[in-house]
């Protein structure tokens, strides 16, 4: 392998971790969306919300790209590879994001939201001011779980032709005759970059161990 | 059972003589939860710089008639109004009130509760200043001031930056008095407000709740502290399943209850040592 | 749209790959799971240095991206002279990675463990793989059966991974239809529902499984 076989797979290993970022701050916001539509109940959105957790939420993330990107264009939608990525990834990880977000809201302290109801808070603030910050706080290590989860399955897109990690090192396989050390060099880059939001995650669980759980 | 009927009920202190204006009025009220009916036929008037005392065996509805005043929970039947005006229901018709009517109404009824429900995510200062500031848009500065003299009225003059997690129970509780107080309510619903606390901290906030009755606001409070009820509620009210069974001054009402219900629940109380 | 026609029509073709990811993930799981209580006894035990060796196995899987430990399998078993094809490639892959997980969980539970349990154990003679087969291990798995539940679909779902080195499972079944006969929107929807209605089983009846077990928890 040749330095530039090793920058390719650098190269490729940011572009992976890009992918999954660019979905994980698309889907954190649309899984909370997506949870207070939940929360509220809202008819007709509510079941809808309820069968597209179920559904993304059982689906191999292989499988799920290659719908989104070989059978979407029949029905009209027709996306290049890196566009369909990025919608698969988020799909997939706000489905999480929203059960993530809905228990915190249903765990969330009855008599909090009364309180904030007497002091004649409306919805938007009573929201803004008293749950979000707390669910925020409480769902946190759930959320960081689901990151690491995140980037752990975004080479799945691969299977799209994006050239990403998996491609890199499959290219770079090809060339050489000799698949096996590209995939060590891959795999090590990668496990590197996935251990740090482990370590992080580590970290958060103990500092919320030692404060106690938030009221 | 005693027919409640045959009871005389005061409907206002005659104490002070000359009558106080109605703050409160709950005519009629009734409330189910399912096929449970837990209010039935519930009439009462709060008039200005009251205390009223609601007593009654657990699961009697106290707390019901409570958060049905300021309509936490929406009542079946019956009306609430606060100074003349109807609360959670648009004047005259049957349709409910807005979000932003019903906030604005309930910005004049304060409510302690029993487990404090301090928002834990912000200091003690913080919880107070934040519907003056957030709900009312008063200036800053001026709800800043405010909000250190409630808390030092409250003795926490210490406590301002402190997060609810470090406080005791008492503490917690007079900060939950002082939040509402900045509101500067017309009336004041207290939910058991001492049942959560330790016996040696149940003293501190009664006392804070006697200097606000001093100053002449108009509570109702729910409570177990026979000893409170005596000593310092202008009238109480004895619920019994659901029904308000006998109302009277508390002079009258613990040495001499009219109702057989009203008298085995004293005599349970006195029994356990009140 | 006559798509899904075309998929009924070649149904058997799908039903072979949704066959085979049945038995992938049931020897997967299986395995996965005897593994992983094998695993437990380096995790839990007393001495420092044995399990600093099994955490880090765990660890190291943890942050391994499951698509490219199946590469590393696949290429690189041959290299130590182990010789086998893609489909027990994948099914060992699916093994390898998912028993870290499973005595990830088991060891958090066995540390929930009341201690009497195990010391009256102790105090009617049990030793060692007694001690561990028959007072430990059935405590362990009922307390963690709804965590055991959550990572069986997580097998299923790996195992759509396989496609990559070309196992015919229910998504490289499904690729190929799509493939052929142009019918990606029936095929691959008729995949993502099989794998829906898999994993629903999985979960009614690991709850089914855990209500039997309320009693002897
Ligand atoms: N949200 C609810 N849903 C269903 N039933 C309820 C609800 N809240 C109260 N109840 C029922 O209404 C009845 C009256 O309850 P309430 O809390 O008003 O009694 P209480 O007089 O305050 O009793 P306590 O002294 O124990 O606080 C009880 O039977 C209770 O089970
Ligand atoms: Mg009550």
């Amino acid at each position: 392998m040749t330095t530039y076989d090793y920058f390719s797979i650098a190269y490729g290993a940011l572009a992976t971790v890009s992918l999954s970022l660019i979905s994980i701050v698309l889907g954190v916001p649309l899984g909370l969306g997506l949870a207070l539509i939940r929360w509220s109940r809202l008819p007709v959105l509510n079941q809808l919300t309820i069968g597209y957790v179920s559904i993304v939420r059982t689906c191999p993330s292989v499988t799920l790209v290659l719908l989104i990107f070989y059978a979407l264009p029949v029905v009209g939608i027709s996306m290049e590879p890196l566009p369909a990525a990025i919608l698969t990834l988020t799909l997939s990880t706000a489905a999480f994001n929203t059960e993530i977000w809905r228990s915190a809201l249903a765990n969330f302290p009855r008599d909090q939201y009364d309180a904030a109801l007497t002091v004649g808070m409306r919805r938007g603030l009573r929201f803004r001011r008293i749950v979000l910050p707390q669910i925020v706080r409480s769902s946190l290590p759930a959320l960081v779980n689901e990151m690491t989860l995140q980037i752990k399955s975004t080479p799945a897109v691969a299977v799209i032709g994006i050239v990403e990690i998996t491609r890199a090192a499959i290219r770079v396989g090809a060339r050489t005759y000799d698949p096996l050390p590209p995939f060590v060099v891959a795999l090590v880059l990668y496990s590197l970059i996935v251990f740090v939001f482990v370590k992080t995650q580590r970290t958060i669980e103990r500092r919320y161990a030692q404060a106690g759980a938030p009221a | 059972m005693t027919n409640s009927s045959a009871v005389r009920m005061p409907e206002a202190p005659a104490a002070s003589g000359a009558e106080q204006p109605v703050v409160l009025e709950v005519s009629g009220l009734s409330k189910c939860f399912g096929s449970n009916t837990v209010l039935r036929d519930i009439s009462l008037k709060i008039h200005k710089g009251e205390t009223v005392c609601l007593l009654g065996p657990s699961g009697s509805g106290k707390s019901t008639l409570l958060r049905c005043m300021n309509w936490l929970e929406e009542p079946d039947g019956g009306t609430v109004v606060l100074n003349g005006q109807r609360v959670g229901m648009r004047p005259g018709g049957s349709v409910r009130m807005s979000d932003r009517d019903l906030a604005a109404a309930r910005t004049h009824i304060g409510m302690v509760f029993q487990h404090f429900a301090l928002w834990p995510h912000m200091t003690v200062l913080q919880n107070v200043m934040e519907a003056p500031v957030y709900v009312l848009k008063r200036p800053t500065a001026e709800v800043r001031a405010e909000a250190e003299a409630l808390l030092a009225r409250v003795g926490l003059a210490e406590k301002l930056d402190s997060f609810p997690a470090r406080l005791s129970g008492g503490q917690k509780q007079r900060v939950a008095i002082a939040r509402c107080l900045a509101m500067k309510p017309d009336v004041i619903l207290f939910d058991e407000p001492t049942s959560s606390l330790d016996p040696e901290l149940v003293g501190e906030v009664l006392s804070v709740m006697q200097d606000l009755v001093r100053d002449g606001m108009t509570m109702v409070v729910v409570t177990h502290e026979m000893s409170f009820a005596r000593d310092v509620a202008s009238r109480v009210v004895f619920m019994d399943n659901g029904q308000i069974v006998e109302t009277g001054y508390p002079e009258e009402f613990f040495a001499a209850p009219k109702s057989d219900r009203a008298r085995q629940f004293l005599m349970r109380y006195a029994a356990r040592g009140q | 749209m006559n798509e899904f026609a075309i998929v009924w029509q070649h149904r058997d073709l799908l039903l072979i790959g949704f066959e085979n990811t049945l038995i992938i993930v049931a020897l997967g799981a299986t395995g996965a799971l005897a593994l992983g209580i094998l695993l437990t006894i380096p995790l839990m035990s007393s001495r420092p240095g044995i399990v600093a060796l099994g955490a880090a196995y765990v660890d190291a899987m943890r942050c391994v991206p499951f698509l490219l430990f199946v590469y590393l399998i696949y290429f690189g078993f041959p290299t130590f002279g182990i010789q086998f094809d893609n489909w027990w490639a994948g099914v060992v892959a699916l093994i390898l990675y998912n028993a870290a997980y499973m005595a990830e969980l088991l060891r958090a539970a066995w540390k929930n463990l009341p201690k009497e349990a195990i010391e009256a154990g102790h105090a009617f003679g049990f030793t060692g793989w007694g001690l561990f087969r028959r007072i430990i291990i059935p405590p362990v798995l009922y307390s963690s059966l709804p965590l055991i539940g959550n990572q069986l679909v997580q097998i299923v779902k790996d195992s759509a991974f396989l496609t990559v080195i070309a196992v015919a499972e229910l998504t490289h079944e499904a690729t190929s239809l799509q493939t052929t006969y142009f019918v990606p929107f029936a095929s691959f929807v008729a995949a993502v529902f099989l794998y829906w209605m898999t994993c629903m089983t999985i979960e009614t009846g690991v709850a089914f499984a855990n209500r039997l077990a309320e009693d002897r928890r």
